[in-house]
Order: structure tokens, then C-alpha cells, then sequence
């Protein structure tokens, strides 16, 4: 490595105070920005190369906001569109491994800072920052085999850029939420978590993210062909054995191979008949809650004890260490926007109690007739609080809609 | 004979050799077959006279063609005069290895059968020089150090002064240039 | 549980009941697991298992044997004792003596603090360390099987420990065992029995006294000689039991007293009293006792067990200091007069200037506040000015004697023949890497009181270190589980034990800054915490103010006393008991076969003195946690090392439970090592935190550290066992690698496959069930 500026998992997180800060690229005060991730054919990228359109960092005035334009052209022969999003995540990681430079958010709303300190150590051109991605992504990437980069500071320019950048967000929402289960061959699996929970296998699939929330369906996708013989590996589905909770012949070959034996079917949305394994760092758990008949969702950083009385520590001992815990199973936040979510067990519409800082996470995913008969922390603290809510609200639990 | 530190005052019956005569020193160091050099941090944390301890060593392992062990981080400094070592353990970890009389030595070629220590921290080179005296029958050892150590098979006596230790240092290297 | 499971549990458990009565037949909150209460065989396979690859090296520090009345047998070139013992087996018997003493200091504390709280609360107050921390006791669960609820649980604890103890002595007799494996063994016995003795003190005071548990973010102590009030009647607490000086804070409290009168200690019974009141200080450790009281701040010493010095009356006395003697370990020769009515004691202490013994710590809290009051406004008190330590260092005829004598060897004379000549830069780094052990003024022949010129030249600021926050918390536990077990923190390290340190306090805030900085969880203890608390960086900063105090990635965290080291080790079983579901109930082997193979945890003592410091050390070896050690610790005469290249390192998969049969990686390399320098301190610290179970994510962010460290502090290229930890391409951390891959492809290096799920239970003869790790 032979980079002016230091770099380093340990640079991860840093903070740059206001005082500092020498400059910032995009964030609150500036509109023009916005960092995209592209796929080009072989011969359209010049490996190596790095343009920047606009001045540089040792043209502008200390303590100044300035528009970005970041493009990260990539080209391999392995390579397939639905990894961009997977690679333009990279930007982000790889730029905070930069010592003195911090990146947050994402697509147009990005806001890089770069400290004093950073420039006096040798950051003055964007130029550096280039080679650092160039390194990074095909150091760590060996399946891409081009990187070109190009930084925007012309404000002009980057507005321009802008609308291009937008459309391409759109058009992957749009493939995001239009794929379901029943449009793809393959899931995907991951036994990270295998060590420390040696019999779990974590199954993603385009509308169920990994326990942790961190791996979807296309990370899974690009992980996989990146390493072949990394935790992340292609499930072929087969066939579709029960609609109702979703169980498929390929998921139940995998899990019984991956698990050692202990475990041959998965239920993929439902908590009561062959849940899911439960591997320890889950996001969330989905819980049952037999005096109403509902389920409560209840995550890792909520404090105190959830409306069964548990805190998450002692509710996670339950379910933890890849086992099936009828009743219980761990899930990412993500989950609850699922057309698919605990499918088997009423949706949405079986959930009675989740804090209300989740609530107003996946607020636009929940029914607007049911949102308000979801009781928080706020209404109720005890399961005989929440049968009265429940009652009051006339939640579709207490119709015996699900009995 | 008392060695210059107290925390080094020998309770035991086997002690040191001491050679005065850095000539007798030399010809030690060239009747062995396999020497090792090891070299601890004073060798970068002292001076003697104007000039580093280290490069004293330096010279003395180029002049008697001995294999340097690098200690604690010693390695630095010797990069910065572009000199590499030949290993790079610390104190305990090759004084373990010494022990093994099977064990190959730092070049592939057989156990060392001399040890010259320098500059490796006066309490601990005496605990590690114990060691091998109990534990590595199978070579000698030598305390190349002004501050005398009990525990080696040979050993200097206290040198106070600087420009004793330079003569002693300077007479060691004459006397075994080219004969390696 | 299966019935078949229950009936064998309450077998196991009658039997307990029938032998020792210990386990509570209604307890069932886990199986009971293979080793409930073990005994000296009961864990002998484990302890071979551990030495068969980290074999033990010896040091001797004496050639001879001066045991019994057979001697002195020489023992050197293959000659036996008179009884028979050869010198491998004699330094093994000695460390085995060495940890029986730091395990009887640890127990016996333990002891008088939990039969002084029964007295006061009884035997049924309830054992509770607050909201986040429900295995209240890990190291007690795994080792003997019991959950303590009670107080007087942990007297069953404290006396489960003492029975082992006789047992661990009595071996050390001429005549008894007479192979350094055995002994070995024992010794790691001994460090285990340690490790439940430190548990136990510290829930008993955490509960007995009100000690914050539940909380990370405790306040800051001040720190240093500097932030004492002089103004004010001073009470200095010397030691590790604080309940005495806790009495002293009640009584204070009682009578409105608390702002009037300065509360400071050294070593760990000021730790102690800083965490049951915000008010009290800490002078710093226990290197800079014989300094602090020849400075005559304190009006009243009050000294109770450990790591107080022998001769502090006589130098009390010389300081014109009152001197209360609170503990039956350190009676020093005084009248006891713990009968005595408390006003006639202060008028003995305060008029007649005697010094005396108070066993009951309501009497000596309560005497020695009030002696204080009594004799504070008549003292004068204070730092020597740097004109009249000049003139006491003009004495010097530079013989040299005293360089000599000193035990870290520093150039004493030459710095007092510098700031005689009125250049004081030499003596003021000569006093930081100084333990004021006073052997230079002895050797003196101009008795120039050293000590007491170095006022002169140290320094006066103010520091801080944060209160010791007791037991880390569950739900950091399961915070930090996954990414501690998948490598992706890349590991835990624990800065404990004393301040026998060879370059001073700098060095210990160094190596804690330098692995906080890289996202470690940095944690501290003790006189190790204090040292890290002297040390401002630019901006005025100690570390207990730069980084989070949460154990966490990056986070700094001080436990407590050296009792709370069990703390530390507590967290490594809770990663395997609460965040991996291993049953932990009497079974040992499972945890520390988990933590060695999956949990990076590194202990450094950079400055261990005490053989308190060697048992707890040697307890976490037990646990499979590897221990760096200081220069000066080569004086324990007993390391655990292996050999990287040459060892046999294979290991079982418990996926296939089959033996490897490629090489595996020598993770981690040593259990107890001692590293002549900080420089190599930290390139090792790094190495000895990757555990073979790593991800390759995991294992790229250690070897990322690894490699970092090594190119600065050691060399420009690559550490030279750097391809011994990678089994594939993804293990090469991608800052580095178009360097790494030159260099293996240099080395014809070939991949591997990663171990499934290492352990090494059922690599030899074990009760242990390899299916708990599953």
C-alpha cells in the first residue's frame, strides 16, 4: 500500500468534529450530489483511471459545502446488474476506512467530511481517494476486473449528472419490489452464524431478509458468485411443497444438509410448525403471545422488558443457537415490509405489540386499518394491559380471526 | 564476580567465565561452528560514547559473519542502516527454540552451539541465559554485554567506562575479520 | 430435561449433597454438567491437554533448593536434591507455591468481606447486580455448578476454595508429588480456585456495599498525589479490603463530615473506595507508596491487606502520620485495641502518637476519621521545593551504588548528579519509571534520601480514571457476541495487574490507546487502570475521557479492583454461556474449550509483581485466555509457549468429529509469554487474538492489525509467520494484499480448508460431551 493517507478497518465509525472539519461534500446544505455504482461492458473502462470534473480539495475554501458527483464504473466478465447496488455499497465502506474522511447515507442524499487533519497528512486531491477505491474494490472484489472513477464538483455538472443517478434508483426500486419468491429460481443461503450456532442455516430470499437485516437477496446473490466458497451460497428452491407456509423441497434439502441432520424443514413465513432456525444475532424476534393469540415483535435495542414482562436478553436465550423454538423466531426489521411476513400465521394482521420506534420504521408497509390497533410500549406495559387495548381497539385477534 | 546489577547476584555454584581479553573473547566466537547473534532493545536504547550500541553489533556481526537474531523491536532500527536480520523472535521465544537440541536454528543448517547475547534487558537476559544453562546442555552461551552476567558461560567484566567498552568492542572486531 | 437426564443430575447432585453439600437439590436452572465441584483429577486431562501444546519453560532465578533441612542442594547440570527433586520440577513446585499465596490472598479477602457483611446483613441477603446482568456469577456457575443467590451462597463458594487450597499446599511438601506436570496442573488448579475467589469478593462487595453494577457509564475518579487536598485532614487507605475505609465513609456520611475530610487511597482498596463514594481519590498504585507517605500529605495511614508495604509504620512514623493497622494478615507487631473504646483509641493514636490494631472496621473507619481531624491542623505537609532537593543532591560523590541497587534498573546516580547540577530533565524520567522501593537510599553511603528529592521533580497535575463498573452487562454481551466469535472485533484485551512496569505508567496508556484506536474492547484493572489515568495526551485527555467507556468496539472499560478481573473473564464465559447457549453449569472444559478456539481475548500484565498476579494469570491460561506479560515477569520462573512451526496443532472438527489433518493455525500462539518490549508487546497482543474459528472477515481485520502493527513497530515487510494464520485468499486482509499474495506465492503457500467448528474436547480422554459445543 502505498497511499499518502492512512487506511484501516479501525477508521470505521470515526467522527469528524465541527471544528475539524476542513470541508464537506454534499449533506444537508448542498442539493447537487449523488453517488452511483455502474456496470459497463470491458473495453468501456479504462482500469485505473480517475477524472475530476470541477475543483479539487486544495481549491476550496476551508469550511465550505460543496455539490459531488461520485460514479464508480466497474466491468468483469462475471458480472451482473443486480450486483450494482451491492458495489455502490462498497463506496460507502471503503471510504470510511480513510482516516479523516467519513461518508454517510446514500444515493442523493450523501455527505462526505474530510478533517483538517486528513489534508495535513497528504489529502489534498480527490485523486487520492480515487486510488483508494480503485484498490480496495479490486483487492477485495476479485471479480471485478476494471474500476474507473470520477468526482463531480462542478456544480453545474453534477446537477446534470443528477437526473441520470435518479433514474437508475428508480428502476432498481422498482426491481426490488417487483420480485417475489415465486419469480426467482434461487434463494439464497449463509451460515456465518454457523460458528457459534453450528446447526443454523440463515435462508434469504427476495422477500425475507437474513436474521441479522444485513444480507438481501441480492447480497446474497453478488456474495455468492463473488466467493463460491464464502458462508454465502446459491439454494436451488425446488418445489413448492406447502403454499400456505411456505415450504420449499430445495430450502428443506440444504437445511438438512447444512444442520447436520438436526433440522430437514423449514417453514419460511410461520412461527408455529417448523420455524426457522434462530442463530444469535438476530435483529428481532418475532414472538407469540397465547393469552391474545397475537404476535409481538420486539428487537435488540429496545430497553427494558417487552410486553410479556422479558427483556430481549432473556427472550433471545429462548430461541438462540439454531434451534426451532415453536413460537419464536428471529428476523430482520426489513421483514416486517414482506408481502410474505409470517405468511402462514395471519401477516401483519396477527401482530398486537412491537415499540414504537419499529412501528415507525415500517409504518408505510403496515395497513392503515390496523396500524392503530397495534399497541407500544406507550399503551401497554402488561399482557392484561394489552387484552384490554386489544378489546378496545377491536383488533382482528380478538374476532378469532386466526382460530 | 559480582555482576554490575544487584537484581543479577548470582545464588547458585555454576558461574560465568569471565574473559577479559576481547582477543580470548574472538577466538571463542571463531571456534564455533554455528554462532547466533541475538540482539536486544539497549543495542537501540544506548550509546556508547557518540555513537549507538547497535551499531557496534552491527560491525562485530559483520566481522565475525554471525547471524543476527533480532529481538523485541530492534528490526526497525536495523532496517534503517539496511541491515536485515536473520530472525526476528523475542528474548523468551528463541531462547525456547535454543533448548530443543533438534530444533534447526534460524538458518536451516543445525542448532546454534554459541549464543553471544547484546543489549537484551539485564533481569531478563539473566533469566534467559538460566534457562539455557539448565535446560541446553548442548551449547555455550556468551554475555557480550558490559554490565557481566553470571548465568553465561562466558561473560565481560563490569566495564564503567565508555571508552574501555569501545577498545573492547573495536579489539573483538579486529580480531575476527576475514577469519569466518 | 429427559427423565433419564434428571435422574442422573440428581444423582450427581446427592452425591454433592452426601459429600460436601453444596448443590442445591432444587436447583435447575441448567443440567448439572460433567465436573460439578472439581477436584484436583477432575480437571488433570484438561490441564494436560493445555500443556501438551503450550509446554512450560523455566527460568530459574535460583539454582538452588533451600526447602527443608536436607539443604541447600544444588540443582544445576542434571543434579538431583537431596530428596530427590530435579530443577524442572522445583520451579514447578515454587510457581505452585507462588499461586497458592495470590489464591489464599484472594480467598481470605474474599472470606472476611463475606463473613463481616453476614454479620451485618445475614446469610439470606440476596445477591443482586441489577437490570442488565442476570448470570451474576459466570465464573462460579461454570467451575463449581452453583448459582449463588445469597450471601451465604458465596461462603459455600469461599469454603469450596479453601478446601482445595490445603490440598494445593500440601502437595508442595517435600516428599510429595514429584513431577513438573503435576505440579503444573495444580498450579492451574490453583488459578481456577483464584478466579472464583475474586468473583465471589467482588459480588460480595458489589452487594454488600452498594458498588455500581448495571451501569457503564460510572464517573471519573481524580487520580494522582497532585489532586489531593492538603488543605484538608487527609486519610490515606493502603491495601485491597475496603471495609475498613468504607466504614470511614459511613462515619464521615453519619456526621457531616464527608467534604471536610480528603478520603484517598492506593493500589486497590482505593479503586474500591472511589466506587462506594464519589468523593474519595486515588493517590495512584501501589509503586508510589513509600513516595506518597514520605511527602507527609496524609495525617492518618490506614493500612489493611496486600500489597502494603512491611515497613509502613516506621515510615509513617518518620512522616509524623498516624498509622492504623485494620487487618489479622498485617498486625505488624501492634497492640490490638479493638476492645477499646473508640475515644480513648483516638487519644492513644492522637496524644500518646501510638500505633495500633483495630480489627473491627466500624471502630478503625470511625478512630481514624477522627484522628485525623485531631492531628491535621498541627502537621505540616507538603512537596520538598526543587532548591532544597538540589542541595540534598549536591551530597552526591556519584559511586554509583544506588544505580546498582535498583531493581529496575535505572541510572539513579547519574540522574541525581545531573539535577544536582540544576538539570532536572533526567531525575523526572528516572522518577516515572520508579516504584520508590527506597533500595538506593539504603545502599547510599551519603544517605541522600532519594525518595524524597524526587518530589522535586514529579509532577503535581490532576488526572482521572473512571470508576471500576463491575460485571459487563448481558445485553453487551449479546451485543458484542457475534461479531467477538466472527472476528469481527477484533478481539478483547485486558491491561491488569500491578506497576512493576520496565518504562513506566506511559507505556501501559500507550499499547491501551493504540488497541482502542483499532476497535478492540480495551479493558482494565487496578493498579493497571491507574497507571493508563496518568497520562494526558495533547489535548489534556486521559484515555478514561477519549473513548467510550461500554464494552464495546473501541470502548475503554475499568472493572474495578484487582478482584474484578473476574469480570473480565466472566465476559469471555458469558460470549459462550448467553450468547452461544453453551451450557455452562459445571462445565468447565466446554467454556474454556469455546473461549480458547472462538473467543480473542488477550490478558497483558505488563507490570506483574505479586504472586496474586501469577494466580490469576495462570487462572485465565486454565480458561485458555493467553497472558502477555512484562520483562520483570520472567522472575515468576514459569511461562507457557509453543512452537509455532514444530508443535503438533492438530484439533478436532466437532462438525465431523474427525482430527484435522492439514495444519492448523497456532491460534493463539502462547498462553503465558513474557515480551521484552511495548514495541513487540502490541505486534503479539494483536497475533494472540486470533482464534482459529474466525471468519475470514474476522481473520482479515485481525491480520489487518497484525501486519499493521508489525510494519510499525518491527520492520517494512511482512511478519514471518504471517502465512501460518491464512487458510484461503479471504483470510488476506485487502489493505494488504498485493503484498501478501507476492509473498505467499514466493513461499509456495498452498490454501486449506477452515477447521468447521475447532474444539478440542475428545482430542484426549474428557467426561466433557462434545455435542454442548454444537
Amino acid at each position: 500500500m502505498e497511499f499518502k493517507i492512512a487506511i484501516g478497518p479501525q477508521f470505521e465509525g470515526e467522527r469528524i468534529r465541527k471544528d475539524d472539519l476542513f470541508i464537506e461534500f454534499g449533506g444537508p446544505k448542498v442539493k447537487a450530489k449523488a453517488e452511483l455504482a455502474t456496470i459497463k461492458k470491458m473495453d468501456e473502462v479504462e482500469h485505473g483511471k480517475i477524472e475530476i470534473i470541477g475543483p479539487d480539495i486544495k481549491d476550496l475554501a476551508e469550511g465550505g459545502s460543496y455539490p459531488l458527483g461520485l460514479i464508480v464504473e466497474v466491468a468483469g466478465t462475471e458480472l451482473d446488474p443486480d450486483m450494482e447496488p451491492v458495489f455502490e455499497r462498497r463506496i460507502h465502506q471503503y471510504c470510511n476506512y480513510i482516516e479523516g474522511f467519513v461518508h454517510m447515507a446514500q444515493r442523493n442524499d450523501i455527505w462526505l467530511r474530510i478533517s483538517k487533519d486528513a489534508v495535513k497528512q497528504g489529502l489534498t486531491s480527490l485523486d487520492e481517494i480515487g486510488k483508494v477505491l480503485i484498490y480496495l474494490y479490486t483487492s477485495e472484489l476479485p471479480i471485478i476486473e476494471r474500476v474507473a472513477v470520477t468526482f463531480i464538483t462542478d456544480a453545474q455538472k453534477v446537477e446534470n449528472f443528477l437526473p441520470s443517478a435518479l433514474d437508475v434508483y428508480k428502476a432498481r426500486d422498482e426491481r426490488v419490489r417487483g420480485l417475489t419468491e415465486e419469480a426467482v429460481d434461487e434463494f439464497y443461503g449463509c451460515t456465518l452464524c454457523q460458528s457459534f450456532a453450528p446447526t443454523h442455516v440463515c435462508i434469504v430470499t427476495p422477500e425475507r431478509v437474513s436474521l441479522c437485516g444485513a444480507i438481501s437477496w441480492f447480497d446474497g446473490r453478488a456474495a455468492s458468485k463473488i466467493d463460491p466458497y464464502g458462508p454465502q451460497f446459491v439454494v436451488e428452491k425446488g418445489e413448492l411443497l406447502d403454499t400456505e407456509k411456505i415450504v420449499y423441497s430445495g430450502v428443506n434439502e440444504v437445511v438438512a444438509e447444512r444442520s447436520m441432520g438436526t433440522n430437514d424443514t423449514f417453514c419460511l413465513h410461520s412461527l408455529f410448525d417448523h420455524p426457522h432456525t434462530s442463530c444469535g444475532c438476530f435483529e428481532s424476534i418475532a414472538f407469540y403471545i397465547p393469552e391474545v393469540d397475537g404476535i409481538g415483535i420486539l428487537p435488540r435495542d429496545f430497553e427494558g422488558a417487552s410486553v410479556i414482562g422479558i427483556p430481549f436478553s432473556t427472550m433471545a436465550g429462548e430461541l438462540s443457537g439454531g434451534k426451532q423454538v415453536e413460537g419464536y423466531v428471529g428476523m430482520g426489521v426489513e421483514y416486517l415490509r414482506s408481502p410474505k411476513f409470517l405468511q402462514g400465521d395471519g401477516g401483519l394482521r396477527r401482530v398486537v405489540w412491537m415499540p414504537k420506534k419499529v412501528k415507525e420504521r415500517v409504518k408505510d408497509s403496515i395497513p392503515p386499518e390496523i396500524f392503530d390497533k397495534i399497541a407500544t410500549e406507550e399503551d401497554v406495559n402488561d399482557v392484561d394491559a394489552l387484552a384490554e387495548f386489544l378489546a378496545r381497539v377491536e383488533h382482528p385477534v380478538m374476532a378469532g380471526e386466526f382460530s | 564476580m559480582k555482576p554490575y546489577w544487584d537484581v543479577n547476584i548470582l545464588t547458585g555454584t555454576k558461574t560465568a567465565r569471565i574473559i577479559e581479553d576481547p582477543v580470548q573473547f574472538a577466538g571463542l566466537i571463531k571456534k564455533a561452528t554455528r554462532p547466533l547473534y541475538i540482539l536486544g532493545p539497549d543495542t537501540v536504547d544506548r550509546k556508547i560514547g557518540d555513537k549507538l550500541f547497535l551499531k557496534y553489533c552491527l560491525d562485530l556481526a559483520k566481522a565475525g559473519n554471525l547471524p543476527i537474531c533480532a529481538t523485541a523491536h530492534v528490526q526497525k532500527k536495523m532496517e534503517e542502516f539496511g541491515v536485515q536480520p536473520n530472525s526476528s523472535y523475542d528474548i523468551i521465544e528463541i531462547v525456547n527454540h535454543l533448548k530443543d537440541p533438534e530444533w534447526q536454528g534460524v538458518n536451516k543448517e543445525g542448532n546454534h552451539d554459541l549464543i553471544v547475547f547484546s543489549g537484551v534487558r539485564c533481569d531478563l537476559a539473566e533469566r534467559g541465559l538460566a534457562t539455557l544453562k539448565h535446560f541446553a546442555p548442548h551449547l555455550k552461551t556468551m554475555a557480550l554485554c558490559r554490565f557481566s552476567h553470571p548465568n553465561a558461560d562466558f561473560a565481560l567484566p563490569v566495564i564503567r567506562k565508555d571508552e574501555k567498552w569501545q577498545e573492547y568492542f573495536a579489539s573483538l572486531i579486529a580480531n575476527l575479520i576475514g577469519d569466518r | 430435561m429427559s427423565k433419564k437426564n434428571k435422574a442422573e443430575t440428581l444423582n450427581i447432585i446427592t452425591n454433592q449433597v452426601d459429600t460436601l453439600n453444596i448443590i442445591k437439590g432444587e436447583d435447575t436452572w441448567e443440567p448439572v454438567g460433567p465436573t460439578p465441584l472439581p477436584q484436583l483429577p477432575d480437571l488433570r486431562n484438561w490441564s494436560m491437554r493445555l500443556l501438551k501444546t503450550y509446554k512450560p519453560f523455566y527460568a530459574p532465578f535460583c539454582d538452588l533448593c533451600c526447602n527443608c533441612t536436607y539443604g541447600k542442594c544444588d540443582l544445576t547440570s542434571g543434579k538431583k536434591g537431596a530428596c530427590g527433586i530435579d530443577i524442572a520440577t522445583h520451579q514447578a513446585r515454587w510457581v505452585l507455591m507462588q499461586c497458592c499465596m495470590g489464591l489464599a490472598c484472594h480467598g481470605a479477602h474474599g472470606r472476611h468481606l463475606i463473613d463481616h457483611l453476614i454479620e451485618k446483613y445475614g446469610e439470606d441477603y440476596k445477591i443482586d447486580l441489577g437490570m442488565q446482568v442476570d448470570v451474576e456469577a459466570p465464573i462460579i456457575r461454570t467451575v463449581m455448578g452453583l448459582k449463588p443467590e445469597t450471601l451465604g451462597d458465596l461462603r459455600t463458594a469461599v469454603e469450596y476454595v479453601e478446601r482445595g487450597l490445603i490440598h494445593l499446599v500440601s502437595s508442595t511438601h517435600t516428599g510429595q508429588e514429584g513431577n513438573n506436570l503435576d505440579f503444573e496442573n495444580k498450579a492451574l488448579h490453583a488459578g481456577m480456585l483464584d478466579h472464583v475467589a475474586l468473583e465471589l469478593t467482588d459480588i460480595a462487595q458489589i452487594v454488600g456495599y452498594g458498588y455500581p453494577t448495571s451501569i457503564a457509564d460510572t464517573p471519573l475518579v481524580e487520580l494522582g498525589w497532585g489532586a489531593i487536598d492538603k488543605t484538608k485532614p487527609v486519610v490515606l487507605a493502603i491495601g485491597h479490603n475496603a471495609a475498613s475505609v468504607n466504614s470511614m465513609i459511613d462515619y464521615l456520611r453519619d456526621n457531616d463530615l464527608e467534604d471536610k475530610v480528603e478520603v484517598c487511597g492506593i493500589c486497590c482498596t482505593a479503586h474500591d473506595v472511589a466506587r462506594y463514594s464519589d468523593k474519595a481519590k486515588i493517590v495512584g498504585h501501589l509503586g508510589k507508596q513509600l513516595f506518597f507517605i514520605r511527602c507527609g500529605i496524609a495525617d492518618v495511614v490506614m493500612t489493611d491487606e496486600q500489597c502494603v508495604r512491611p515497613d509502613v509504620p516506621e515510615e509513617a512514623r518518620k512522616a509524623g502520620a498516624a498509622l492504623i493497622a485494620t487487618s489479622d494478615k498485617i498486625s505488624y507487631g501492634l497492640e490490638d485495641v479493638t476492645e477499646k473504646e473508640i475515644d480513648e483509641i483516638v487519644r492513644l493514636v492522637s496524644e500518646e502518637k501510638r500505633q495500633v490494631l483495630i480489627l473491627n472496621p466500624e471502630k478503625a473507619g470511625a478512630v481514624a476519621a477522627k484522628v485525623a481531624v485531631v492531628l491535621a491542623p498541627n502537621r505540616k505537609k507538603g512537596f520538598i521545593d526543587t532548591e532544597a532537593a538540589i542541595e540534598l543532591a549536591k551530597d552526591c560523590i556519584a559511586c554509583d551504588l544506588c544505580s546498582q541497587a535498583c531493581p529496575n534498573m535505572l541510572s539513579i546516580g547519574k540522574a541525581i548528579k545531573q539535577f544536582a547540577a540544576n538539570d532536572i530533565a533526567m531525575l523526572s524520567e528516572t522518577f516515572k519509571r520508579c516504584f520508590t522501593c527506597g533500595k538506593c537510599e539504603q545502599k547510599c553511603p551519603q544517605s541522600i534520601p532519594i525518595v524524597k528529592i524526587m518530589q522535586a521533580v514529579a509532577t503535581k497535575e490532576r488526572y482521572n480514571v473512571r470508576s471500576g463498573r463491575g460485571p459487563i452487562h448481558d445485553v453487551e454481551i449479546r451485543q458484542v457476541g457475534s461479531p467477538i466469535v466472527l472476528g469481527t472485533i477484533p478481539g478483547i484485551v485486558a491491561f491488569v495487574g500491578c506497576s512493576n512496569y520496565p518504562k513506566g505508567d506511559e507505556e501501559v496508556a500507550d499499547m491501551m490507546d493504540e488497541f482502542a484506536r483499532r476497535k478492540y474492547i480495551v479493558c482494565a484493572s487496578g493498579c493497571a487502570a491507574m497507571a493508563a489515568g496518568m497520562v494526558k495526551d495533547k489535548e489534556g485527555k486521559t484515555i478514561w475521557e477519549k473513548f467510550p467507556p461500554g464494552f464495546e468496539a473501541g470502548g475503554v472499560l475499568n472493572v474495578g479492583s484487582c478482584v474484578a478481573n473476574s469480570h473480565i473473564v466472566g465476559a469471555a464465559i458469558k460470549v459462550a454461556n448467553i450468547f452461544a447457549k453453551l451450557p455452562g453449569r459445571a462445565n468447565y472444559e466446554c467454556i474454556a474449550d469455546y473461549i480458547i478456539n472462538r473467543v480473542g481475548a488477550c490478558g497483558v500484565a505488563w507490570g506483574a509483581y505479586s504472586q496474586k498476579a501469577l494466580a490469576i494469570g495462570t487462572g485465565c491460561n486454565r480458561w485458555g485466555i493467553p497472558v502477555v506479560l512484562g520483562p520483570h515477569s520472567a522472575k515468576y520462573r514459569r511461562l507457557y509457549l509453543s512452537r509455532k512451526e514444530e508443535d503438533d496443532w492438530n484439533i478436532m472438527d466437532g462438525r465431523t468429529e474427525k482430527m484435522t489433518e492439514e495444519y492448523v493455525e497456532p491460534a493463539p500462539e502462547h498462553l503465558a509469554i513474557v515480551i521484552e518490549s511495548k514495541e513487540r508487546a502490541m505486534v503479539s497482543i494483536a497475533k494472540y487474538c486470533i482464534r482459529r474459528n474466525d471468519t475470514p472477515v474476522g481473520r482479515q481485520i485481525k491480520l489487518n492489525h497484525y501486519i499493521a502493527l508489525h510494519k510499525k513497530y518491527i520492520g517494512e515487510g511482512l511478519p514471518d509467520d504471517l502465512h501460518l494464520f491464512i487458510r484461503k485468499p479471504t483470510d488476506v486482509p485487502m489493505f494488504f494484499k498485493r503484498e501478501v499474495m507476492e509473498y505467499l506465492k514466493e513461499i509456495d503457500w498452498k490454501p486449506r480448508q477452515q477447521v468447521g467448528l475447532p474444539t478440542l474436547i475428545n482430542t484426549y480422554p474428557t467426561k466433557a460431551n462434545i455435542a454442548d459445543i454444537k
